[in-house]
C-alpha cells in the first residue's frame, strides 16, 4: 500500500550530473564549491530545520511521547489526587477481573461486525448503482455524502429523537402500519443494531466514493469482452469489478475497520453504555474508568489492549489481502 | 488476458446487437424502478435533516403533538434565541470557531512546510524522520487520550483553549504524506530552474509549490476544519466549564440535562450542523474530487 522509495530524481540534481557520479550533489553551496560532504550536508540540514521543526515537535510530543506515556501508565497507580505508585501487572489483571475488559472487547467486536460487512456491502452496492451513465445521478451521489461531514455528536441527538419510542419518526412510522414500534435504544438487544446503522448510514456515502472512484477507473473493454463471452451482470462483478478494486477494498476496509474501533460520540450521546452495560465498547469504558471512577492506569491498560486489538486487525487484514491474486491492469 | 484478443473482440463488440421485441418498454420500467430506488435511499439520508428542521422551529406543544413530517406552521424563532441567550450557544459557537480556526491554519501552515522539505529538499536524516512520521499513522486516536490528558495536566494546560487544539495545531503526519505525494509531482526543472535564479527554498513553497498544490491545500484544509469542528472525546476531557464549551460538548450536555426539550436540544443541533452544511455546499465538488487524491494505493 504505503511504498516509500528514494524520489527518482533528487532535489536540485540535473540528469547530467547524476549521471557523471551517481552521487548526488549538494546545490545548497552553489555550482562547484567542491565543498565538504559533512559541511554541505550540515548546512543542508539546518536550510530544512525551521521546515521540520512544527511538524516534529507536534509528532513527538503528541505521538510518540504520548505512546510511551501510555505504556508507562499501564503499570502505575494515579488517581489524579495523590502521586503515581507503581502498580506492576495489576492494572492488566484488575481490567479483566473488575473492568469487564472481556466484555467490552466482546461487544466492541459485535458493533465492528453488525457495522463493518454492512457498511462495505451497501457502499458498493451504491457505487455500482451509481456507476453508470444517466442523468441526475450525480446529486444522488451528494446526497450520499452529505452525512459524512456532519457533527456526529449532532446527528446522534438527531436520531435519539427519531428512534425515541413515544415521539419518535420510526415508530410513528410503524404505528401507521399498525406495528407497536420497540424501545429501540432503551433495548438490550437493539440498541448496539441502532447505533450501527446511525453510524452506517453517516459513513456510507463516503465509503462509496471510494468505490465509485474505483470502478470508474476498470477500463471499459473489459465488461464489453466479458459481454461477449456471454458474461451476464453478476458475472461480470464477481469476475471484473471486485477483483480488480481489491486495493481499494483493502483501504476501505482498514481505515474502517480502525475508525469502528473507536466509535465514541454516537455511543456517548445514545446510550452512555446502556441499557446496563449492552453497549459499553472499549473506548467508552476507557472513558469511564479514566474520568468518571479516576483510575488513570486501569484506564492507560484499557487503552493498551485497545491499540493491540487495532494493531492485531489491521495486520490481519493486509495478510489476508496479501495472499488473494492483485490483478493489474493498464489504460 | 492479452491485449492481441482484447483488440479483435472489441471490434466485435461494435456490431449492433439484436434487440428483443418490447426492449424499449422494458428499459423504461428498469429505469423507473432504479429511480424511484434511489430516491427513496435520497430520503433515508435527507429524512432526518428535513424532520430536525422541521422540529426546530417549532414550539415544543406541536413537537409533541404534531407528527414529525409536518411542516411548521410558521417560523416559531424561539427555540433559536433561547439557545443561543439563555443555554450559551453564543459562547460554544465563538469558542468552536476560534479553536477550529486555530487548528486549520496550524495545520494547514506547518503541514505544508513539513511535506514540503519531505518532497523537495535532501538533508541529512530526512527519511528516517518520515519514517517516524508514517509509523505514527499507525497510532489510534483513542489510545492516545489518556497520556495526552497526563501531558496537558503536567504543563497546567487543562481548562484552556490551548488544550484543545494543541495536539493537532503542529501538522498531521496523515496530511503531510497527503502533500508530500502532491508535491513530489510538481516538475523539477521548474524548482530547479527558480533554484539557479538564487531563489530560496521559502521563496519556491510560496510563489510555485504553493500555488500548484491548491486542490492538496483545500483537502488538507478540509481534513483539519471537519475534524476540529465535530471533535468531542477530546475537549469532553480537557474542558470542564461553560465558557471553555465548544458547540459538541455544550450540545452534549445540553441534550442530558434538558431530557425531552427536543425543541431546544434539536435548534442546537441545526446551529451546530449549519456552518457545516455551507461548508458541504461549498466545497461539495471539490470534496467528492479531492477522494481520488486521499486514497493512499
Amino acid at each position: 500500500m504505503t511504498k516509500l522509495e528514494a524520489p527518482a530524481r533528487s532535489p536540485g540534481q540535473t540528469r547530467a550530473e547524476r549521471r557523471r557520479d551517481g552521487r548526488p550533489p549538494n546545490r545548497m553551496l552553489g555550482r562547484g564549491s567542491g565543498a565538504h560532504v559533512g559541511r554541505s550536508g550540515l548546512r543542508a540540514f539546518l536550510t530544512a530545520v525551521p521546515f521540520i521543526t512544527p511538524s516534529f515537535f507536534g509528532v513527538v510530543m503528541f505521538l510518540v511521547v504520548p505512546v510511551v506515556v501510555l505504556f508507562i501508565l499501564s503499570f502505575e497507580n494515579w488517581n489524579l489526587l495523590s502521586p503515581a505508585t507503581l502498580a506492576g501487572f495489576n492494572n492488566y489483571i484488575n481490567i479483566f477481573r473488575f473492568d469487564g475488559a472481556a466484555h467490552s472487547v466482546t461487544v466492541t467486536l459485535y458493533y465492528v461486525l453488525l457495522n463493518i460487512p454492512l457498511q462495505t456491502a451497501l457502499a458498493l452496492g451504491m457505487a455500482v448503482m451509481l456507476n453508470r451513465k444517466l442523468p441526475a445521478l450525480g446529486i444522488y451521489r451528494v446526497l450520499f455524502v452529505a452525512p459524512y461531514l456532519s457533527t456526529p455528536v449532532a446527528m446522534a441527538v438527531i436520531w435519539y429523537w427519531v428512534f425515541d419510542p413515544r415521539l419518535g419518526a420510526v415508530n410513528a412510522i410503524l404505528s401507521h402500519v399498525g406495528i407497536t414500534g420497540p424501545q429501540w435504544l432503551a433495548s438490550p438487544t437493539l440498541a448496539m443494531p441502532v447505533v450501527a446503522a446511525v453510524n452506517i448510514w453517516q459513513y456510507v456515502g463516503y465509503n462509496m466514493l471510494f468505490f465509485l472512484a474505483a470502478l470508474q477507473a476498470i477500463p471499459k473493454q473489459l465488461y464489453e469482452a466479458a459481454e461477449i463471452d456471454g458474461a451476464g451482470p453478476f458475472q461480470q462483478f464477481f469476475k471484473i469489478s471486485l477483483p480488480l478494486i481489491n486495493s481499494t477494498m483493502l483501504f476501505v476496509l482498514v481505515t474502517d475497520v480502525i475508525g469502528s474501533f473507536q466509535v465514541f460520540d454516537t455511543l456517548y450521546v445514545l446510550t452512555q453504555g446502556g441499557p446496563g452495560n449492552a453497549t459499553e465498547v472499549l473506548n467508552l469504558r476507557i472513558y469511564q474508568v479514566a474520568f468518571m471512577d479516576f483510575r488513570l492506569g486501569e484506564a492507560a491498560a484499557l487503552s493498551v489492549l485497545l491499540f493491540a486489538v487495532i494493531l492485531a486487525f489491521t495486520i490481519g487484514q493486509f495478510l489476508f489481502f496479501k495472499n488473494r491474486t492483485t490483478y493489474e491492469y493498464s489504460a | 488476458m492479452s491485449g492481441a484478443t482484447l483488440s479483435s473482440r472489441e471490434g466485435a463488440a461494435r456490431l449492433p446487437k439484436p434487440r428483443p421485441a418490447g426492449f424499449l418498454a422494458t428499459r423504461a420500467a428498469k429505469l423507473t424502478i432504479f429511480y424511484l430506488l434511489l430516491t427513496a435511499m435520497a430520503f433515508v439520508f435527507l429524512g432526518p435533516y428535513i424532520l430536525t428542521l422541521f422540529a426546530a422551529f417549532k414550539p415544543i406543544g406541536k413537537i409533541f403533538s404534531e407528527p414529525a413530517w409536518t411542516p411548521p406552521s410558521s417560523l416559531y424563532l424561539k427555540n433559536f434565541t433561547y439557545d443561543f441567550e439563555s443555554a450559551g450557544f453564543y459562547r460554544f459557537l465563538a469558542n468552536t470557531a476560534l479553536v477550529t480556526g486555530a487548528l486549520t491554519i496550524g495545520q494547514v501552515v506547518f503541514s505544508t512546510l513539513g511535506a514540503y522539505a519531505f518532497a523537495r529538499m535532501n538533508f541529512p536524516g530526512r527519511d528516517t524522520i518520515f519514517w517516524i512520521y508514517l509509523l505514527t499513522l499507525m497510532v489510534p486516536n483513542a489510545v492516545t487520550i489518556i497520556p495526552l490528558y497526563a501531558i496537558m495536566r503536567e504543563a497546567h494546560l487543562l481548562n484552556t483553549y490551548w488544550a484543545i487544539f494543541l495536539p493537532y495545531v503542529f501538522g498531521a503526519p496523515y496530511t503531510i504524506f497527503l502533500m508530500r505525494q502532491f508535491f513530489r509531482n510538481i516538475s523539477q526543472d521548474v524548482i530547479d530552474a527558480a533554484r539557479v535564479d538564487g531563489c530560496s527554498e521559502w521563496r519556491i513553497l510560496a510563489r510555485i509549490v504553493v500555488p500548484l498544490s491548491k486542490p492538496v491545500i483545500v483537502t488538507a484544509t478540509l481534513i483539519a476544519f471537519v475534524f476540529g469542528w465535530n471533535n468531542f472525546l477530546w475537549p469532553l476531557i480537557v474542558t470542564n466549564s461553560n465558557n471553555l464549551y465548544v458547540l459538541t460538548i455544550g450540545l452534549a450536555y445540553f441534550n442530558t440535562n434538558m431530557d425531552a426539550q427536543w425543541n431546544y436540544s434539536l435548534a442546537g443541533s441545526v446551529i451546530t450542523l449549519l456552518p457545516m452544511a455551507l461548508v458541504f455546499a461549498i466545497f461539495q465538488r471539490h470534496i467528492i474530487r479531492s477522494i481520488s487524491i486521499t486514497q493512499i494505493r
